[in-house]
């Protein structure tokens, strides 16, 4: 992907340059607001890293700029502060996403190919597969095979994200914010727990695992087992 | 050169201020005497030269202007002290009368007169008299002295002088003595505050039992000085706390960043700087911690309220830690009432009860049962209660336990921040919640009592 960078560290800048290259991306660098907004305006890029705070035009009001402008590429916004009003503000202002730093590697490229997967029209479509497993989500009902599998809401939920993102990794942090709608950091591992059921509702015999845990990252769900 | 501290308070500007207004009310009523009576002794005297002129005519029976000559003359000769005549002819020359010619002007009117038989001493006076026209062209004019006139103003101004002078004397002396009574009252609180701030924090301003003004802001005082006491003191055991929380994990930290040094495989330095970032994290997470209870607690979350459904939000948190408490090998239970709403933040909401329900997890041995349970009470609010069946905590520490960095004993090992009460505490605050821990008989029960809905401010 070719990505944008608006952040004036220049340790944070090289930190997240070398985590998104060896990922494979194109990264170019602006290292203050008005730059950042003049190279965001002018190129086409598939993903904008914009830090919250930045000398000259701000980050925030970068976003809603571009925003303003008609431009729909998709946005990660970074931020030291992670008060608790600062990731509505952000999204509110147009945001796709929001990180607070620092923050590991694993999480920065999950997020980025989350959001790097385009395009993001919702197709109307009504059921999700995955290899034999099958999710419909019209009938709330899930398959694998020909056989039924009978799943609790948030393990319907859970399932139904790791669907949604096939292929790639989830965190911990992306699973807590988008299924339990958690914005903190719970002290006990929910979300080890209602992986590691699923895992062995859908399990079927001779077969691997769907879920793979990534360690030091998160969670993958492929098909190529 | 500066005036006197007494004389630059603003009691004694008010006082002269006051003596102003005294002063100009005082010149008004004078001013309204001196006007009043100064007409109504004018008046006397026009009407009497009015009568004296009719009395003449009438004495002259007829009115040639000879006839009024004889009468006027006579008149002149027997006039009573202060009394004066006067008779003109056409051409203005003097035909009879006590005073010299004046010249013929009709109506009421003043003049000075001079020595002419029958003034006084030779000194100037005012005359007030009446002057009419005479037959054949002549004027005729009667007039009194209007020395009565005169004292009166003088009266008048000297009493309205005393008066006035009176008056300062009194305001500015008055004054003075309520600006220094004032000014030592402030100046003891001045002093009890300078003190204050050099260090001595347990000093308190006298109050005198006279409940003025005073008496109340001396005792608001007090009571800000005893607040700023209990968080100054608590500041420092928070400092303590931290400086101490801190250099844990941190001297940890280095420890490991030292092996990884001296590490003889890359796989042991990778291992050893696993751990370090471990560290690290968890000093971070204190940190985030902290600034969430102080952003809460500087109210800046209070505009973001929204109507909640608790009872979803309850049943939803139950569903979620329902399997975490069995591979616990605890039960969670619930008995949530349905439709409680209240006011409140959607975002720390969830990680309050998140954070109740995982001290009952984390805290309590296998078999024990956790509940949830929600109802609304009727006048006071939806009661929340998180129940176990577990250890408890000791009756002397249920407040202490909401402070900063407290650890019970028994739970200083395991891992965590020491803040989740803290934060619980604040978070039910900022919703002016009521959070409360007492003995489930056995275990822990925390209950929290919110308003309702409709029930707001």
């Amino acid at each position: 992907m070719k990505i944008l960078l608006i952040e004036d560290d220049r340790e944070t800048a090289e930190y997240i340059a070398r985590g998104l290259s060896e990922a494979g991306h194109t990264l170019s660098v602006a290292a203050d607001g008005r730059d950042g907004l003049f190279r965001a305006t002018g190129e086409q890029w598939d993903l904008l890293i914009i830090d919250r705070m930045l000398p000259g035009v701000d980050g925030l009001s970068i976003v809603r700029t571009l925003r303003a402008g008609g431009n729909v590429a998709p946005i990660l916004f970074l931020t030291t502060l992670g008060g608790v009003g600062d990731r509505v503000s952000g999204l509110d202002a147009g945001a796709d996403d929001y990180l607070t730093k620092p923050f590991a590697f694993a999480e920065l490229i999950a997020r980025v190919n989350a959001l790097g997967r385009r395009p993001r029209e919702i197709k109307a479509e009504t059921t999700l597969r995955v290899g034999d497993l099958e999710l419909d989500l019209l009938k709330r009902t899930v398959r694998r095979g020909d056989k039924p599998i009978l799943l609790q809401p948030r393990e319907f939920k859970l399932l139904e994200y790791l669907m949604r993102h096939a292929g790639e990794v989830v965190t911990r942090t992306m699973l807590l914010e988008s299924v339990w709608d958690f914005h903190f950091d719970p002290r006990t591992n929910v979300v080890e727990t209602h992986i590691s059921r699923l895992r062995s509702k859908i399990h079927r015999e001779g077969f691997d695992d769907l879920i793979q845990t990534v360690r030091g990252a998160g969670y993958l769900l492929d098909a190529a087992a | 050169m500066q005036l006197p501290r007494f004389l630059r308070t603003t009691s004694f500007r008010l006082t002269v201020l006051y003596a102003g207004f005294f002063c100009a009310s005082v010149l008004i009523l004078f001013g309204v005497m001196y006007w009043v009576g100064a007409g109504f002794i004018s008046d006397q005297i026009d009407q009497t030269a009015a009568a004296e002129v009719a009395e003449v005519r009438t004495a002259a029976h007829g009115g040639s202007l000879a006839a009024l000559r004889g009468t006027v003359t006579a008149y002149s000769a027997n006039a009573s002290r202060g009394m004066y005549y006067l008779l003109l002819d056409a051409k203005g020359a003097k035909l009879a009368g006590n005073i010299a010619p004046l010249a013929p002007v009709l109506g009421v009117r003043i003049w000075a007169a001079r020595d002419e038989g029958g003034s006084f001493n030779g000194t100037p006076h005012e005359v007030r008299g009446l002057g009419v026209a005479a037959p054949e062209g002549g004027y005729l004019f009667v007039g009194l002295d209007a020395y009565e006139l005169e004292e009166m103003r003088e009266m008048i101004s000297r009493s309205f002088l005393v008066g006035i002078l009176a008056t300062i004397v009194l305001a500015l002396g008055s004054g003075s003595i309520l600006s220094v009574g004032l000014l030592r009252r402030v100046e003891t609180i001045s002093q009890t505050s300078r003190d204050i701030i050099a260090g001595d924090l347990s000093r308190r301003i006298p109050v005198r039992a006279t409940n003025d003004e005073f008496d109340h802001l001396a005792a608001s005082l007090n009571a800000m000085l005893d607040r700023i006491e209990t968080l100054m003191a608590g500041l420092q055991e928070v400092s303590t706390d931290i400086a101490h929380d801190l250099r844990t994990p941190l001297t940890r930290h280095r420890q490991r960043l030292e092996l990884a040094r001296a590490g003889n495989s890359l796989a042991d330095v990778r291992l050893a700087l696993d751990r370090s970032i471990e560290d690290v994290d968890s000093i971070l997470d204190t940190f985030t911690a902290l600034l969430r209870i102080t952003q809460i607690e500087a109210h800046t979350r209070a505009t973001a309220f929204a109507t909640i459904d608790l009872s979803a939000m309850l049943n939803d948190m139950a569903e979620t830690y329902a399997s975490v408490a069995e591979e616990q090998g605890q039960t969670l239970a619930t008995n949530v009432a349905g439709g409680l709403l209240i006011m409140g933040d959607r975002e720390l909401l969830p990680q309050l009860f998140s954070n109740l329900i995982e001290n009952a997890i984390r805290h309590c041995p296998a078999g024990t049962v956790i509940t949830v349970a929600a109802a609304a009470t009727p006048g006071h609010g939806v009661v929340v209660e998180i129940t176990d069946t577990g250890p408890g905590i000791p009756a002397d520490m249920r407040t202490k336990v909401f402070q900063r960095f407290f650890r019970l004993e028994r739970s200083r090992t395991t891992e965590g921040t020491g803040l989740g009460l803290s934060l619980c505490a604040a978070i039910a605050a900022l919703h002016n919640a009521v959070i409360l821990l007492s003995d489930n008989h056995p275990g822990l029960k925390v209950t929290l009592r919110f308003q309702t809905a409709n029930q707001t401010v």
